[in-house]
């Protein structure tokens, strides 16, 4: 093939985006009058079928052998063109796009400037489209397996899709019992459904299944390769107790020294629980674990005349010797499932929750109403004789949601709606309470919601819209300082529990999985998705995906059906049991590397590492670039200082003549 | 204080070496108060070594431009360390140089001279002009003793200290597998009078400053050629495609070249002054990468040249770095 460079353009109006703004005829007409430039046409939509069968016949008819499109940003076309290149047989990396709706149309107003804007963009892609190269995709094998981070409702649902798919899961969670935050809750808006009840059944499913295997109390420690082939490392924490053996009878809790001293994590805080322990009545794996930062045997290597736990166990289930193991997989993709923490409620002093007692957060008042909680479900607050049943109950919504002043800007989400329902709970429980809730605004969006508010309203609790400023004690009472923002009041209410709706945070060990996965955060310091609409269970690392309130607030449907989401995408991965890698890579030019090793340290990826290779009998090292790790993102480019490593498609060769025009040098 | 006799024993006891390719020290050059470098393989050269204030030059430029000769086959390659006699400043750009896997740390073998700090060559060649045999130059206290044919003379350390060395924080070898003799106190607090004096300035006058030094030059690369951290073998600047720089001498394409040769050097440059001192034009080149050691000290809180181990300044990243530079 003549490969002396046979250039079409094409000016897409795009409607009227870029119509509006740019004179597309100009430019069409200004890109035929270019050095190379055999046709250059303008067209409504270059994206249509009719646009694209224009690409064709010309490349057909004309014998173009590069196409520059100047239309929106490639992010959203470039595949469409590549592929419109691709069927005339044309390699697809024969396409330049140039894009003037985003860097143009859209942002200027006057048309004659953005006009000749338009035609430097043109020309500058027209000058690098001279020199482009043709590339050539690989292809590499999928593992088929997937792990899942995470025994929460997500991960529980990511995980039984794609073992039901027929596809092997590893399930890590760190704590000792599949879960998650959805165990933890009573019931849940807006069906009133109990929690535990719908929940189980799944934690059973996911513990006999035969696809999965379940690494409870396990942390991932290590993460290598690449999508499709992903080695693991977890680390199986010691329980401290035979798994074999124990039979979760539950004499060992009963026994230790400790009952009922540590206070319960699955109770957050409101009931306490023994050193060795099991969270939860229906934890999955039903297994006794022993908490080696509280067991008296594990933190000082006594515990009386001898640990009790190991004389009650009549399995003999107990081994204080136990190490921890590291188990090794390899999968084909990731699904991150990490959850949310709750936010500290104590970052808002003017509330009082670390000063009074009777201010509790969401979460606890969920424990007390819940069967399976420290009261058996009853609302009673403090202990003995200072056990009381509050007559007089506050909600206060917001709490560490859409607050500067804490640095969560976001909407938790899920607050006012398990505001209302533990309203309906607390009135169902105590019908002669009064409750209120302070409220910024409802927002009562989902399926059923605003039915559930309505109801809830009903039943007698009051909505007051003002956000309290502060909550002090007068005598036995807890006084709520507020303005009823609707009626221009100020509100002084005496009640005997204040309820605080704190909202969800991104994970304080956050960072952990940042560091295996290169993930990347957004602004609210969730894990963030590859594109917001498009991609919204996908990363920026190609084979790992996100489930859950990892990726930002979300109730127990949204969760779900994002944990179908990602499964569905892992699966895509696992059953084409192929996976394609990108083209426009770097690459080292050997001979001048000098094995400095600055692009090592610089890839976000990993994709690069020193090899030693003999330069005319001497074993020098260069760096060396792994084609299914590199993301082509050039930073590594960037960052050398002898110009050895060089991205495709983006070469400083291609580069500078485009940046040449833009300048005015011809 | 310089104990040259043990300077020629340890010298000759690492010559001898089985596992020695050479040693690197400074000799008496052939005229004036200009030295050479001495490739030493053997021990009876040990008598020409010296170690005075007249040793400026930075010998470990030669590690990295040693040419690796091409092995023919079946031979095998020479691995030979290469010992290097250095001074503080020296000792900072091996480290570099390894951090940077320029070189292997068992490649070489470093040799500390703690220094007093040496003479600014063209003060001294002003004092004493016209001097053609070979002079030799003592440190003594707060003065350098300078043996003119005519008798020695005293003048004050201060009137004669090159001015990398005014300011010197690091006068001892930071690395070294034998160090030669006691340990200096540091003078220096690490202030850059030139920097400041040109930071105080208005943008238009650093500019017309800047424009008037690139105008002279006459790019020679001298500059780049003695740098000990200048030592791509294929240097970018010297491509032609793409052409980064063009071949002509303007002050634009001047301009362009010292830029990029300083923003090459940022993290890296470790004060050694070599391209200012070969400069055949004059070019305060030094205030350039000082000004940029001292951005990166200040925002950075880095330092190059310092310990082996560390990452390389370009290539490491805090979140907590300060990037309100960038807009």
């Amino acid at each position: 093939m003549n490969n002396k460079p046979k250039i079409g353009v094409y000016v897409c109006h795009c409607g009227i985006n870029i119509a509006k703004t740019v004179d597309v005829e100009a430019v069409s007409e200004f890109a035929s009058r270019l050095p190379n430039v055999k046709v250059a046409r303008n067209y409504s939509y270059m994206c249509s079928d009719p646009g694209q069968l224009l690409i064709r016949e010309d490349i057909k008819n004309e014998g173009l052998n590069r196409v520059v499109v100047a239309s929106c940003s490639p992010r959203m076309h470039e595949m469409t063109f590549r592929k419109t290149l691709a069927e005339t047989g044309l390699n697809p990396y024969y396409l330049e796009m140039a894009n003037i709706r985003e860097h143009c149309s859209w942002v200027h107003e006057d048309r004659e400037e953005a006009t000749e804007k338009a035609k430097k963009l043109v020309f500058s892609a027209v000058a690098k489209a001279r020199l482009l190269e043709p590339l050539y995709e690989n292809e590499v094998e999928v593992e088929p397996a997937t792990l899942v981070i995470g025994g929460g409702i997500a991960g529980i649902q990511a995980a039984l899709d794609i073992a039901d798919a027929g596809f092997k899961v590893y399930l890590v969670e760190k704590t000792p019992s599949v879960g998650g935050r959805m165990s933890q809750l009573d019931k849940t808006f807006p069906t009133l459904d109990c929690s535990a009840c719908i929940l189980t059944p799944k934690m059973v499913d996911v513990a006999s299944h035969p696809n999965i295997e379940l690494l409870a109390y396990s942390e991932v420690e290590e993460i290598s390769g690449y999508v499709g082939n992903f080695e693991v490392k977890v680390r199986k924490k010691a329980r401290y107790v035979d798994v074999n053996k124990c039979t979760g009878c539950g004499v060992c809790s009963e026994e230790c020294r400790l009952a009922g001293r540590i206070p319960s994590e699955f109770n957050a805080g409101m009931g306490n629980r023994a050193a060795i322990y099991l969270p939860f009545p229906q934890a999955v794996p039903a297994k006794y674990t022993i908490d080696p930062e509280r067991c008296l045997m594990l933190t000082r290597g006594k515990c009386g005349k001898g640990p009790k736990c190991e004389a009650a166990c009549a399995a003999g289930a107990i081994d204080f010797n136990q190490k921890d193991e590291i188990v090794e997989c390899k999968v084909g993709a990731i699904i991150v499932a990490t959850g949310f923490d709750v936010f500290d409620a104590a970052k808002k002093p003017e509330y009082g929750y670390n000063d009074y007692d009777n201010v509790i957060t969401a979460l606890e008042l969920e424990r007390l109403v819940s069967a399976s909680g420290p009261t058996g479900g009853n609302i009673v607050l403090g202990k003995g004789e200072d056990a009381f049943v509050p007559q007089e109950v506050a909600f206060i919504s917001c709490v560490g949601s859409r607050d500067k002043s804490v640095g969560n800007e976001y909407c938790s989400r899920v607050c006012c709606m398990y505001t209302a329902k533990l309203a309906h709970l607390v009135k169902e429980k105590l019908p002669e309470a009064n409750v209120r809730v302070y409220y910024m605004d409802v927002r009562a969006f989902g399926k059923g919601f605003e039915e559930f508010y309505d109801r809830v309203r009903r039943e007698g609790v009051r909505y007051i819209r003002g956000n309290p400023s502060e909550i002090f004690k007068r005598g036995d009472k807890l006084v709520i300082k507020a303005e009823d923002t609707l009626r221009s009041t100020p509100i002084e209410d005496e009640v005997d529990l204040v309820v605080l709706a704190v909202g969800l945070e991104p994970r304080r060990d956050a960072r952990q999985i940042i560091d295996l996965l290169r993930l990347s955060q957004s602004a609210d310091r969730f894990y963030l998705e590859a594109h917001p609409k498009l991609a919204p269970v996908n990363t920026a690392t190609d084979g790992v995906f996100l489930a859950g309130c990892s990726q930002g607030p979300k109730d127990i449907p949204d969760t779900v059906a994002q944990a179908k989401g990602a499964a569905s995408s892992a699966l895509v991965l696992l059953s084409s049991g192929k996976v394609k890698i990108g083209a426009q890579i770097s690459f080292v030019n050997e001979a001048t590397c000098r094995g400095c090793g600055y692009c090592v340290e610089i890839c976000p990826y990993g994709a690069i590492e020193l090899v030693t290779v003999n330069r005319m009998g001497n074993m020098v090292q260069v760096a060396r670039v792994n084609e299914a790790l590199c993301k082509g993102c050039g930073a590594c480019s960037a960052g050398c200082l002898s110009g050895s490593i060089q991205q495709k498609s983006f070469m400083d060769r291609q580069i500078l003549p485009q940046i040449a025009v833009l300048g005015g040098v011809k | 204080m310089v104990d040259l006799e043990k300077l020629k024993n340890v010298a000759k006891d690492t010559v001898s070496r089985e596992d020695v390719k050479y040693l690197i020290g400074w000799r008496q050059g052939t005229y004036g108060f200009r030295v050479s470098p001495l490739f030493m393989t053997e021990p009876e050269d040990a008598d020409k070594l010296i170690f005075s204030p007249l040793c400026v030059n930075n010998l470990a430029t030669y590690l990295t431009l040693a040419e690796k000769l091409p092995v023919p086959r079946g031979a095998e390659p020479d691995t030979r360390k290469v010992a290097l006699m250095v001074k503080g400043c020296d000792s900072r750009a091996v480290v570099q140089q390894l951090i940077e896997k320029g070189i292997e740390r068992e490649s070489v073998l470093v040799i500390g001279c703690p220094c007093q700090g040496v003479l600014d060559l063209e003060k001294v060649e002003e004092k004493f002009p016209g001097i053609h045999s070979p002079v030799d130059v003592q440190w003594g206290d707060d003065k350098f003793i300078i043996n003119l044919p005519d008798g020695p003379q005293e003048v004050p350390r201060e009137e004669l200290l090159a001015k990398k060395c005014l300011n010197c924080r690091y006068p001892n070898p930071v690395m070294s597998d034998v160090m030669l003799w006691e340990e200096v106190e540091a003078w220096g607090n690490g202030e850059y009078a030139d920097v400041k004096e040109l930071e105080e300035k208005d943008s238009q006058a650093r500019w017309s400053f800047w424009q008037d030094k690139f105008e002279s030059c006459i790019r020679c690369y001298a500059c780049r050629n003695a740098c000990p951290m200048c030592y791509c073998e294929d240097c970018v600047l010297d491509r032609l495609n793409p052409q980064w720089i063009y071949r002509s001498n303007n002050i634009s394409e001047n301009t362009v070249f010292h830029l990029a040769r300083a923003f090459h050097l940022v993290g890296r440059c470790i004060e050694c002054g070599e391209c200012e001192r070969v400069c055949p034009m004059g070019l305060p080149l030094m205030t350039l990468n000082r000004k940029l050691v001292k951005e990166v000290r200040d925002k950075y809180d880095f330092e190059p040249g310092l310990d082996p181990e560390s990452k390389p300044f370009q290539s490491s990243y805090r979140p907590d770095d300060q990037e309100d530079f960038i807009l």
